[in-house]
């Protein structure tokens, strides 16, 4: 319960308000002029936070200062509504004129709004337009395929002395740098050392892969050189490029796609067919 | 009306921002601490070395690295052979204070270098005399930024992380922050591969391409002070969200707290 | 003069007073958890607000378009409108970034704040009938506040959202039968596709805003019409509520509450930098950023994708991806689970009664439990999303973290949930005030078997023992109106109502409908307030003795009163059937 009159501790919280609300002022006038020569993102922030925390300040002494606070009561009627009441709307609702008493009339009602209902629904399959492949055939092909051509993030075409040892050179389809589904890596390894054979075979020790983690898609771009392992930044999963790109560690259960490549007459990587599985995450009809 | 102006009157508004900036580099201090301060020596490329400093190289070298590395480079159950691995890569070893180490450790980590420029070059100099080649010291020029940084998100992003805060990788190993990395360095580095780090030859990237990097590792570097204020250690969400939690809910509970109570309490 | 002359206004048009009068005598019960659910209020507030002024800005569209601005690295580089506007707001409007950083903090404070009530409604059982149509909406407006989250933080189709992005699609595209098509039809195509980000766009604007404001009202309206509910103490029952009035103290608290709130994100917004997209660069399909998390609201499902074995299987030929189980099933049956909850909890205790007193979490072990567990296990999920960067910052392997962390995302909520059991029980079953006060003691008791049969039942709807006899309603006139008030002199307290009526009869029917049985009797008027200032810390001083001395007075007063009104009625009921009637109900007029 606050006091009544004004008496030297509401004297006092009425200083402390009127101080809070001077400095919220000053700091809406700081925001402004910081603002207006030229901006801050810090001392915009720094002043509108002085703003608003000096109205904040203010609100709350007046609150616990000058205003009757707490103790008071409030009925709270009972959520049971009296039997009578209930069935004199239940009454109402089923009066012999009633429509849900038209049972016959109901049951066509709803067959109606049902295929209305149901006809609506149809137009959602707009948001995939028709002229696009099926989801899951979308998913399983590639730009990649017999012929094309393998280039590096700038379209340039690549070699095979292109890709040195140690190293790992991110190489797409040619004219599709940016598709989604497309990237793939290439890596110089020694052939002897391969446990088990690339799925896509290799030239010489240089063999390309999906860029695509095969657990949830990211690029398993950290080439951790010596132990011939990728890693995917996102969940940690490795894959063992000596022993067929298989995943060792982490969540993902499946080896990384690889490609099957061949030196072309002009003397650049050629890919002779799509990756041997459909690149990044697995779904339904992933083969 | 004091408080406005003394927010935006410029000479008055150093302290302050020297203070906030401050407190800024300490709180980001968490995963850059892992790094200490940067070697001022290590920006100096040294070429050519005096004739002279044969016999201190040697010296330095049977003093320091013999014990590992072998009486002539050849490698020890201890130390790898340093027959080859090119000037660049014990400049970048011996700049960056990785090396020497006092014991056998799995992933050196970046420190004070332990020897002055002369040294340095001298010791280069020393090994090189080993035979094998390998790559020299780059010679990093002006680069441009906008080059550099796609072939930064290209090529050192997936490990050093697009902020160059630096990554965990597996088995211990780390892919260190590089803000401490002087140009000459992040060359030397591309053209390496210390440790797990693949190797990036003039095939994959050429010398204007590593001018370019080495460019936007330095603006990387310089805008440590973030824009957007205190940048959390560029950790990302996950830092965000534990101050989302501990500081922003913390005294939003706290002021509800105070609010919620009755004036008596 | 200027608002008193308004409102008659108004009021001589709309008739508003009555409603009005009512809503400003509105009781708030007086206990801080009560603000939690504001505080997520006021923080969907800021979103818009900020939200709004973002819109001017970004251009939502997969279109290439070349940046010109001050962040030399992106100068004269092509991207896609989206993020191109995105670093344009960032470095180029003024306060532009100032206020994305504000709106970027707003959302994680607005789902924390979200989860805190949650959390709040949870363990005190405010569930319970006739809330739980509240309580689905609001695990329904969760829903959509991740939803929004998510689509927010993909929409400056930078590489660390682009990469969240791609996870989700891969989510969705590990569903059994439908999961691809799913995926196509939400982002117009195989992922990245063109479509994207307008679709994110309108869903993170339009869509999801729109609906989180109808549900908003929807619960706040619910929540006028059933009250609120309140913890148990002196006075408080099943049948009334007991707090501060929303005019005055309500309104500037809350409003109070609201500036800290914008105070505290503003803070944030300008000192502390989020999210800054123009150093993870641009998506690219082929590009990685490591460390990887998402905001921390989704990454209790990033953790789990972590932390799920690489296991996976086939069905007749088709493929169910290691996906699966931590990114649909675990978030499926999470929030199958919350809506299930009081629907499931009923089924447990057969209590069908209505709750307006709260419990206090441990009036139910084991639904403090299964909270504790429950929240212990997504929190275990969470720090696994970041096991990459612990690993670093305190130079572990990452896969030993990944190990430790698979065990204790089981261990640790068993652990946690089993504890929090016990120390409900054993403060249930003790005598201590808190867990502080705890002996070995009540916990050995807590961990045997209870030989009592539980007391869960009567504890849990408190009603005021009948006939109480310090108990009663004082009822007064105060010029044409009547005011009435609580009073229970054996604990010492007393709770005005919290409105005056025009006559006494309205009095003393909400007076019987807050306290049903408790005697009613009219008073000339309320003591005098306490003398303020520093004679107050005198009174205090002497407050015992003079409240039992007061006490004694009234207790003497009081019996004279009543024996002079027995007598009156006495006298009354010979004349009259009907008077004696009103005499018990509404008392006698003195």
């Amino acid at each position: 319960m606050s006091a009544r009159g004004p008496s030297a501790t509401e004297r006092a919280a009425s200083r402390r308000i009127v101080a809070a609300f001077g400095a919220s002022a000053a700091g809406a006038v700081g925001f402004a002029v910081t603002y207006a020569q030229g901006g801050n993102t810090r001392w915009e922030g720094a002043c509108l936070a002085v703003a608003f925390a000096g109205l904040a300040v203010g609100l709350a002494v007046w609150a616990r200062r000058l205003v009757p606070v707490g103790g008071y009561v409030e009925e709270h009627e009972g959520f049971t509504p009296p039997p009578t009441e209930q069935a004199m709307t239940a009454a109402e609702l089923t009066a012999p004129d009633s429509p849900v008493r038209r049972r016959g009339l109901l049951a066509a009602l709803g067959l109606a709004l049902t295929a209305l209902g149901a006809a609506a629904l149809f137009p959602l399959r707009s948001l995939l337009p028709f002229d696009r492949a099926r989801p899951e055939r979308a998913l399983k092909d590639t730009p990649w395929g017999p012929g094309v051509r393998l280039v590096d993030a700038a379209g340039r075409p690549v070699r095979p002395q292109d890709v040195p040892a140690d190293s790992m050179v991110a190489v797409f389809p040619e004219g599709h740098v940016d598709t989604g589904d497309a990237p793939a890596f290439a890596v110089r390894l020694e052939p002897r050392r391969f446990s088990r054979p690339p799925a896509g075979g290799h030239l010489d020790g240089l063999v390309v892969w999906s860029l695509l983690c095969t657990h949830a898609g990211c690029p398993v771009r950290t080439y951790l050189k010596g132990t011939a392992r990728v890693l995917c930044p996102c969940h940690q999963s490795s894959f063992d490029l000596l022993a067929g790109a298989r995943p060792v560690a982490g969540p993902a259960a499946r080896a990384l796609p690889g490609l099957p490549i061949e030196e072309g007459p002009d003397g650049f990587l050629h890919a002779t067919g799509d990756f041997t599985a459909p690149p990044g995450a697995g779904f339904w009809d992933s083969p | 009306m004091r408080r406005p102006r003394a927010a935006t009157v410029r000479p008055l508004l150093h302290p302050r921002r020297a203070l906030a900036v401050g407190a800024a580099l300490v709180l980001a201090a968490g995963p850059v601490a892992l790094v200490p301060a940067r070697s001022p020596a290590a920006s100096a490329p040294p070429a050519a070395a005096a004739p002279a400093a044969g016999d201190r190289g040697t010296q330095l070298y049977l003093e320091h690295c013999a014990s590992c590395h072998g009486e002539r480079g050849q490698g020890a159950q201890r130390g790898p052979s340093l027959v080859g691995v090119g000037p660049a890569s014990v400049d970048f070893q011996l700049s960056t204070g990785r090396m020497p180490v006092s014991r056998e450790v799995q992933q050196a980590r970046r420190g004070e270098p332990v020897f002055s420029a002369a040294d340095i070059s001298a010791l280069v100099d020393h090994v090189a005399s080993f035979g094998g080649g390998g790559p020299r010291i780059p010679r990093v020029a002006p680069g441009h930024l906008g080059s550099g940084r796609e072939i930064f998100a290209a090529n050192c992003a997936p490990c050093h992380g697009a902020t160059g805060a630096g990554a965990a990788l597996t088995n211990g190993w780390t892919a260190p922050p590089l803000y401490d990395s002087t140009p000459v360095q992040v060359a030397e580095a591309v053209r390496v591969g210390p440790g797990l780090m693949p190797v990036f030859p003039s095939q994959v990237l050429d010398d204007r391409q590593v001018d370019d990097l080495a460019a936007y590792v330095q603006r990387l570097r310089g805008e440590r002070l973030d824009r957007g204020g205190n940048p959390l250690g560029r950790l990302g969400p996950l830092a965000e969200g534990l101050v989302a939690w501990l500081a922003a809910l913390g005294l939003l509970v706290a002021a509800a707290r105070w609010l919620g109570r009755r004036a008596g309490e | 003069m200027i608002t008193d002359r308004l409102a008659r206004a108004l009021d001589d048009r709309l008739r508003l007073s009555p409603i009005a009068r009512r809503a400003m005598a509105k009781v708030f019960p007086d206990h801080w958890s009560f603000m939690l659910g504001e505080l997520a209020l006021y923080s969907f507030v800021a979103l818009l607000l900020t939200g709004v002024y973002l819109t001017f800005f970004f251009d939502a569209s997969n279109a290439d378009r070349v940046y010109h601005g001050e962040y030399a690295p992106l100068e004269g580089r092509t991207t896609s409108a989206a993020y191109a506007s995105t670093v344009r707001l960032s470095w180029d409007v003024r306060a532009g970034l100032l206020i994305r950083q504000t709106h970027h903090w707003a959302a994680l404070v607005f789902v924390a704040a979200i989860v805190l009530h949650l959390a709040r409604i949870f363990f005190t059982g405010a569930f319970r009938k006739p809330r739980e149509l509240n309580f689905l909406i609001g695990v329904t407006m969760l829903t959509l506040a991740l939803a929004n989250g998510f689509t927010g933080y993909s929409l400056p189709d930078d590489l660390l959202s682009g990469v969240g992005l791609r996870i989700l699609t891969s989510v969705v595209q590990s569903i059994p039968l439908v999961g691809a098509w799913l995926a196509a039809l939400a982002l117009g195509g195989e992922f990245p596709s063109d479509a994207m980000i307008p679709r994110m766009f309108v869903t993170h604007v339009l869509l999801v805003p729109a609906v989180l404001v109808a549900l908003i009202s929807l619960h706040l309206g619910i929540l006028v019409r059933q009250k609120h509910s309140q913890f148990p103490g002196p006075g408080r029952t099943e049948h009334n509520l007991v707090g501060s009035r929303l005019w005055p103290s309500y309104t500037l608290r809350s409003l109070a509450l609201f500036a800290w709130l914008l105070a505290v994100l503003f803070a944030l917004g300008g000192l502390v930098q989020i999210n800054p997209v123009w150093l993870y660069g641009p998506f690219e399909p082929a590009q990685a950023t490591s460390p990887a998390q998402p905001d921390w609201y989704v990454a209790w499902g990033d953790g789990a994708l972590r932390l799920f074995p690489s296991w996976e299987f086939r069905i007749a030929g088709h493929l169910v991806p290691a996906a699966f189980f931590p990114g649909v099933v675990l978030g499926g049956v999470t929030f199958l689970a919350l809506y299930a909850w009081p629907f499931a909890e009923r089924l447990r205790t057969g209590d069908r009664r209505q709750h307006h007193l709260l419990d206090r979490p441990r009036d139910h072990p084991v639904r403090l439990g299964v909270g504790v567990g429950a929240l212990t296990f997504y929190a275990v999920l969470t720090v696994a999303a970041g096991d990459d960067i612990i690993a670093r910052l305190i130079r572990v392997p990452v896969y030993d973290l990944l190990s430790l962390f698979r065990v204790l995302v089981f261990v640790l909520p068993l652990l946690a949930g089993l504890v929090a059991f016990l120390v409900a029980r054993a403060l249930r079953r003790g005598d201590a005030a808190g867990v502080g006060e705890l002996t070995r003691a009540d916990l050995r008791r807590a961990a045997h078997r209870s030989v009592r049969p539980p007391e869960a039942d009567s504890g849990e709807s408190e009603t005021p023992a009948r006939d109480r006899p310090g108990e009663r309603i004082e009822l007064w006139p105060e010029g044409d109106l009547w005011r009435w008030r609580y009073r229970d002199e054996d604990r010492q307290v007393v709770f005005p109502g919290s409105r005056a009526v025009r006559s006494e009869e309205e009095a003393a029917s909400a007076a019987r409908l807050a306290y049903p049985g408790v005697d009613r009797v009219v008073v000339p008027g309320p003591p005098p307030a306490p003398p303020p200032g520093p004679v107050r810390v005198a009174l205090r001083r002497w407050g015992r003795a003079a409240a039992a001395g007061s006490l004694l007075l009234a207790a003497l007063l009081d019996r004279r009163r009543d024996r002079r009104r027995q007598e009156r009625e006495r006298a009354e009921q010979a004349s009259s059937p009907e008077a004696a009637d009103r005499a018990s109900t509404g008392g006698g007029r003195t």
